[in-house]
Order: C-alpha cells, then structure tokens, then sequence
C-alpha cells in the first residue's frame, strides 16, 4: 500500500537531516506502529505520507483510496473553537462528500460518543477526544488509517477502548493502521510489525524481536495491555 | 427619521453590514487572525484615496486594492511564517503610508474624512447597489463554502487531508475580507470597523454555543449593534461608526456581566439543593 524509498527531509532544506534515506513499506492489512525517541522523525514521516510536506529525496508511493488520519493531541490547539462534536463531524463528512449522514452516528456509536453529539468539542475529556477523531477518521471509510501517538493525556481505560477498537478494524475489517507511538506496551501489545526509528532512518520488525532487540530485559514491565487474542 | 432618502440608503446598507462583517468576523477571530480587519481596513482607506485620485468608485478602489493587500498578507503569511503580527504591520504600513501620501497631496477633490470616521450623509444609490452586490456576493461564496472555512478554522491539517485547497480558499477567504471591509467602510468608517468585524463575534462567543448558533447570534448581535447605533448617532448628531463600535462594546460587557450573574445564580441554587439533600 505504501512504497518509499531513500525519502530524505530536513525543515531547513539542508542537513542536519530529519530522515536521512528511510526505506518503508506498508502492506495492506498491516497493522504498523512507529516507535522511536523524540525528535527522531515519526511525526515527518507520517506527514510526508499524508502530502502535507515533500521530501527533499527519494520516493513515495501510497496506493490509498481514501486515508483517514488522527492528529496528535497536544497538536490540536484549537480546543477554544465553538463547535459540536455533530458539527465537526458533518464538516467532515461534507469535506469527503459522503452523502450519508447516518454514518456519523453509526461511527459515534460505534466509539461510544453518541450521546456526546450535542456537546462541544472543547469540553470533552481526553479520551473522549480522541475517539471522536477516531469516528472522523472513520468516516468515508478509509482503507489507511494514520494515528499520531493516539494514547496521549489519555486515560488507562479509554486506552483499553481505543486499542480494542483499532485492532477490532484492523482484524474483522482489514483496515490498514499506521500508528506513531510512545507507548510501548501498547505498539507491542496491538502491531503486526514495529518500525523503529533512530538517527534518520528505522527497521521493521516483528514485535517479540523489537522486544528482544531494543528493549532491555531489565526494564520494568509494567504493562497494561495484553495482547488482544479475542479479537484476532 | 426614515422618511430622507439617505436614512433608507444607510439602513439598507446597515442590514448589508450587519450580515457581512460577523460572517467574515467569525472565521477571522477562530483563526485568531482579528487583527487583519484592523490592517484591511487602514488598505480599504488607501484604495478609497487611489480611486479618489483616478476618479474611480472609491468603494470599487477599496475593494481592489483590499483584495491585493489582504492577498500579500496569505502570502507574505508563508515568507515570515512564524511572525504573522510583523506581515500585519508590513501591510499597515504599506497602506497608511500610500492614504496619507495621496490625502496629504492636496489633488482630492472629495473629502476623505467620511471614509475615516463614516458618515451616513454620504451615501449614494451607486454606493448601495455596490453594498448589495458584494454582500450577495460574500454571503453566497461563504454558504458554498460554509464546510471547508470551518475546517480551514478547526484543523487546518484534517482539511488539507481531506484535500481542501487550503492555499486557494485563503486567498478567496482574503478576496471576501476585502469586500466585507468596502462595503463597510462608508457607514461604519475605517476606524471603527475592526470592531464591527471581531466584538459582535467575542459576544456570540460569550454564550457557548455550537459554531452554526455562534454565527446566527454574531448576526443577531451585529444587526443590533449597526442599528442602535446608526438610529442613535442620527438623533444624537455623532459621526454613526465611532457610536456603534461603542454600542457593541456595551452589549459585549452587558453579556459577559449576564452570564456571570446567571452562573453565580446557578452555583447558589446548587449549593442550596446540595445543602438541603443533607438536611
């Protein structure tokens, strides 16, 4: 579904280099997160997919009909904005021209924001939030669906939900997730494959070998997720 | 009072106004970008002096060269991304310095002052079908493109995913700045248009409500504020833009003391039934 080779990026246009030649590959059905330490790219990368910024080298091709994507919590600043949860989505749904606006109640309900239609989006907890831009996401049935680190100033149960429902689309679905993560436990618990990145470019593995290779066996493993077997 | 000619002119385009200028002032106060009617409306007062000097319809003169300026500034947005207050100043500068050079020049045969403070005196037929065209104009352009403006807005980036042309709509969004600020400027002069464009908005925001209610009671606030304020400054013999950016002042601090009350009513009726549920 997605090809890049030798992508390189930089914000000034010159080094030193974001992505430094990443190579990446998403095959349909894939279920991929993107870990690394801050500032090492993941954020870039996942723009470049979704052509909000070019890079400088190399090549990208993504077969996606439609993408959905849900941005960073900490990046969405605009929380002050007067608007309902319906109206943000009704918004949306006539950016993508779908013409049926029972879908929006039909993704609301299905992340369990339903009842939260009428309510304004600035008033909304942090787990709510982000299930409401999961159910945007959602709408126009996207075949890619990209999360910037979807766990964050979330709470550990709407976590638990969040997760159940990705990898829910992800296994009953074959929805394709591409997700930036900083919550280990959960990239492990819930990807396919892990794509780490460091130093301008990454490495995919499965996720017991990301385990066995980056993480050290001495690290608390306090973890709250378990791998999602009733699901799968 | 409604019985002059020029009293029906001004009430017309005071209802034009009373639309216009919240629906613009919405989208620009939500992109925090309320300063811009500031800045467009010191360049409408350079276009109206350009159309003066050239014998143009100086609210077609302010039109065009609004629309230039409020273009530069989406583009100037992207040269000094990070300083969108210096691109505003550049503007500003730009615009006072060409309407002081051309009204200090002396080669105006009109006075100017009118376009400064408003004047309701001055309006003719032709300044009111234009006041009507634009704002025909404006609105429909803002219905058809009701959906991308609030995304553009709310999120920039789920838009530019969901493949708005954002670069484009902002600088159709610049073109209908521009009309907004020319119609306005006859009735509600330069100096006082800022606040027609941004406080009908800061008091609808007082009320909490969804975007589409906000938009109606910017509307509503808008109307009320223009009309007071046109009726008012006639009887009271003041220049009307300077009076209502001062009614809609009062309005905006009767609403923010309104709802405070009503929340401290609130808490105390609260606090009683609380009270009385442990007795």
């Amino acid at each position: 579904m997605i090809r890049a080779r030798g992508l390189c990026f930089s914000y000034t246009g010159n080094a030193p280099f974001v992505l430094d030649g990443v190579d990446f590959d998403v095959r349909a059905g894939d279920y991929i997160s993107i870990v690394g330490d801050n500032g090492c790219g993941k954020s870039t990368l996942i723009r470049i997919i979704l052509r909000a910024i070019k890079p400088i080298r190399g090549s990208i091709e993504c077969t996606a009909a439609r993408i959905g994507y849900v941005p960073q919590r900490n990046d969405f600043s605009n929380l002050q904005f007067p608007i309902t949860v319906f109206e943000a989505m009704n918004s949306y749904r006539n950016l993508l021209k779908e013409p049926h606006r029972s879908e929006i109640f039909r993704m609301l309900d299905w992340v369990g924001m339903a009842d939260f239609a009428n309510r304004l989006v600035g008033t909304l907890s942090g787990g709510q939030l982000q299930k409401t831009m999961i159910a945007r996401a959602m709408l126009g049935k996207p075949d890619l669906l990209i999360l910037d680190e979807p766990s964050t100033g979330v709470d550990r149960s709407s976590q638990r939900e969040i997760y159940g429902l990705l990898k829910e689309w992800n296994v009953h679905n074959g929805l394709t997730i591409l997700s930036v993560e900083h919550n280990l436990d959960a990239a492990v618990a819930n990807s396919t494959l892990i794509y780490h990145m460091s130093g301008g470019s990454g490495h995919m593995c499965v996720p017991e070998r990301y385990m066995r290779e980056y993480v050290q066996p001495d690290e608390p493993s306090d973890r709250p997720y378990e791998r999602n077997d009733e699901v799968c | 009072m409604l019985k002059y000619a020029f009293m029906q002119n001004a009430l017309l385009c005071s209802i034009c106004i009373s639309v216009l200028c919240p629906c613009i002032g919405v989208f620009l106060v939500l992109r925090k970008y309320a300063l811009i009617g500031d800045t467009l409306a010191h360049s409408s007062l350079a276009g109206v002096a350009i159309g003066l000097s050239v014998h143009m319809n100086p609210i077609l003169g302010a039109f065009i060269f609004t629309s230039i300026c409020g273009a530069m500034i989406e583009y100037l947005r992207s040269v000094f991304e990070k300083y969108a207050d210096l691109v505003l100043s550049i503007i500003l500068s730009l615009s006072v310095g060409i309407a002081i050079t051309i009204i200090s020049s002396g080669k105006l045969r009109t006075n100017a002052e009118a376009y400064m403070f408003g004047s309701i005196l001055t309006i003719t037929k032709t300044d009111l079908y234009m006041a009507i065209g634009l704002s025909v104009l404006a609105v429909v352009t803002l219905i058809v493109l009701y959906h991308q403006m609030i995304y553009i807005a709310f999120d920039e980036e789920a838009a530019i995913v969901a493949g708005v042309k954002v670069k484009w709509l902002k600088y159709a969004f610049s073109v209908l700045v521009a009309s907004a600020i020319s119609v306005s400027i006859r009735i509600v002069g330069m100096l006082a248009l800022s606040a027609m464009i941004s406080i009908p908005v800061a008091t609808a925001l007082q009320l909490d409500k969804g975007f589409k209610w906000t938009l109606l009671f910017s509307i509503a606030f808008s109307a009320a504020d223009i009309l007071l304020g046109l009726f008012l400054s006639f009887y009271l013999n003041v220049a009307p833009g300077g009076f209502t950016a001062l009614v809609s002042v009062i309005v905006l601090m009767l609403v923010v003391a309104a709802k405070k009350v009503l929340r401290t009513y609130k808490k105390r009726g609260l606090q009683n039934n609380g009270a009385s549920d442990i007795l």
